[in-house]
């Protein structure tokens, strides 16, 4: 087991030892001179402004969500298209009912407005 | 192929019906109708495994082309009519509590009934990734009903800690099965049992993956000490969902138990007291009782303490699973009649319990329900009646669950254990009775807010179900009887 594995320990090993070195490095050879301005909240050079507790709506999410599932799905019609042949009529409405599945679910999606950007 | 349709039809009905009812929510205006479709769903679906089972399910050729994935046979037809019940219940209640609580969205209805499909899958999944992947159908549905109230903090409380502890334990049963089939080469259960008969069970490996399930199983079924997300989960969830978590989620995380057990498990070498899993179940059952009993009798709020009360119930339970190891078909006979009317006595309690609260005015503490026995009988009576059965007084259908569980763990040889149960189930009594008080012989302080009973013809028709049935199987249980036998047979032995 160690004749298969040792290499991959070692690498660790090495990559946890390098990552330390440079941290312990950073924080016991660099200089450091706090100013107030430098442990001030940083947000891109202006002063920080509002609360911490916004509720933000993720756009992006319900997309990228929509976009998995259609990717996966991608993923489950190639074989099946290979040997659609072989598979016959069973394979068929399988496939068939996996996708009607996954079409109920994009009309509802649609329908709730995940797919409008701007509301 | 139209006969093994006919098979798994109570699967494709509330399958089908989900959807039908999510393109009925996105597309349609009405929203009074979405609570009798999804009740008429799950009854439809107890309906359709009546059919099957009347059938023969035996008879059918062809019944093979499922399995290993999905056994479609008695014990699995049993558990589809019981969950589809606990879920047309729930489904009813929620017709009339969401309305009144200000809580009326249509999603809850199709979560509600995918997540009855999942735990269905669960109680028939005869290989480890079907099991999986209806487990995971089933708690994704659970984890958005325990968040469905958005505003209140309490609710999202539960509900993250229910998601997390909920995956955690998912992972560590999928973590069990890798190292199972490490071991076996196997991932349906079937094939694991045999491999693990043909001398595997003193392998560390199998072992470990048999100590990881077996903790898995303990999460899902809420047993002490792996039942901390239960009362905040129970507490902050709308109660039609907490009802469906305590009945359908638990039921079939039972299912699941009990096949995983006794199928992979289920060689005389793995259940037995000397090298097997027994004696873990043992403790675990007798750690449940105890705790969830004394923990029970201190609370202040209603709910969190029929939460704690079907942690209590999960660990009368685990006493019948562990009698399973002498007569399998004898003490799974008993764990599902239990089941049965644990279903009925709880959903009946928590229908009573949104009976007895209305808008802005929810019944939540036992002070609440001071002097409602005076001022509205007509709620509080059917609240009275299933915490007796619940309690186990006969001659409710809850004394017959104990009886014949606890009958199953003494004919097993296991004195100790029926003893300590025995015990517990007279602590139970305590703060059932507690409630009783409360709502007959106890007036509220001046001042202090009332509870006011709703009206709602969904809940009373869910009382009045749930009522028939406790009613029905405390008086006549020999019918019952012979079908959770039958259903139990699968297991041989």
């Amino acid at each position: 087991m160690f004749a298969t594995y040792g290499p991959m320990f070692l690498m660790m090993l090495v990559a946890i030892t390098l990552a330390s070195l440079f941290f312990i490095g950073a924080s016991t050879l660099g200089k450091k001179k706090p100013t107030p301005e430098k442990m001030m909240p940083f947000e891109c050079g202006s002063d920080s402004s509002g609360g911490r507790h916004l509720k933000l709506s993720v756009k992006f999410y319900l997309t990228a969500i929509l976009f998995v599932v259609f990717d996966i799905e991608a993923v489950f019609i190639y074989p099946w298209a290979i040997h659609f042949k072989t598979l016959g009529w069973v394979g068929f409405f399988s496939m068939t009912g996996f996708l009607v599945t996954i079409v109920v679910g994009l009309l509802y999606c649609w329908k709730k407005g995940a797919l409008e950007w701007e509301k | 192929m139209l006969l093994q349709a006919f098979a798994i039809s109570p699967l494709l009905m509330v399958g089908i019906g989900a959807m039908l009812l999510m393109m009925a929510e996105a597309f349609s205006k009405v929203r009074g109708g979405l609570a009798l479709g999804a009740a008429a769903v799950c009854f439809a679906g107890v309906a359709c495994a009546a059919g099957v089972w009347m059938y023969g399910v035996e008879t059918i050729p062809g019944i093979d082309a499922f399995s290993p994935w999905l056994r479609v046979d008695r014990f699995s037809l049993f558990f589809d009519a019981l969950l589809c019940l606990g879920a047309g219940l729930s489904c009813l209640m929620a017709g009339g509590y969401l309305p009144e609580h200000n809580l009326d969205r249509g999603e809850f209805y199709s979560l509600l009934l995918l997540s009855t499909f999942g735990a269905m899958i669960l109680s028939a999944a005869g290989d480890v990734l079907t099991l999986f992947l209806g487990l995971e159908t089933m708690s994704l549905g659970v984890y958005c009903l325990a968040a469905f109230r958005r505003a209140s903090a309490r609710s999202s409380e539960g509900a993250l800690k229910y998601f997390l502890l909920g995956s955690f334990a998912a992972a560590l049963l999928l973590y069990g099965f890798a190292l199972l089939y490490g071991v076996t080469g196997h991932t349906d259960l079937q094939g694991i049992g045999d491999a693990m008969a043909k001398g595997n069970i003193r392998n560390p490996m199998a072992i470990m993956g048999l100590v990881l399930i077996l903790v898995g199983l303990a999460f899902k079924v809420s047993a002490v000490p792996f039942h901390m997300w239960t009362p905040d989960a129970y507490e902050g969830a709308p109660t039609p969902a907490t009802n469906f978590m305590a009945v359908a989620v638990k039921g079939a995380a039972f299912a699941m138990m009990l096949r995983v057990l006794l199928t992979a498990f289920g060689d005389p070498r793995s259940a037995s007291w000397a090298s097997g899993w027994p004696p873990a179940l043992a403790w675990i059952a007798v750690i449940t009782m105890t705790v969830a009993n004394l923990v029970a009798g201190r609370q202040e709020s209603v709910k969190r303490m029929l939460a704690y009360s079907s942690v209590a119930h999960a660990g009368y339970i685990l006493v019948g699973m562990v009698a399973t190891m002498h007569s399998a078909t004898q003490a799974s006979a008993g764990v599902l009649f239990y089941l049965l009317t644990y279903t009925v006595s709880t959903a009946g309690a928590f229908g009573a319990l949104i009976l007895c609260g209305r808008r802005g005015a929810e019944a939540v503490t036992y002070e609440d329900l001071a002097g409602i026995g005076r001022r509205h009988p007509a709620a509080a009576l059917p609240f009275a009646f299933f915490l007796l059965s619940l309690a186990g007084v006969p001659p409710t259908a809850g004394f017959f669950g104990k009886w014949f569980v606890f009958r199953s763990a003494m004919e097993g040889g296991f004195y100790w254990l029926t003893i300590i149960a025995f015990i517990n189930s007279v602590i139970g009594a305590y703060y059932y009775l507690r409630v009783l008080v409360f709502m007959y012989m106890r007036e509220p302080a001046a001042g202090a807010p009332v509870a006011t009973p709703m009206r709602s013809g969904y809940v009373t028709a869910a009382l009045i179900l749930s009522a028939v049935l406790v009613i029905a199987l405390g008086l006549t249980p020999t019918k019952s009887l012979s079908v959770v036998f039958q259903a139990a047979a699968i297991f041989g032995g």
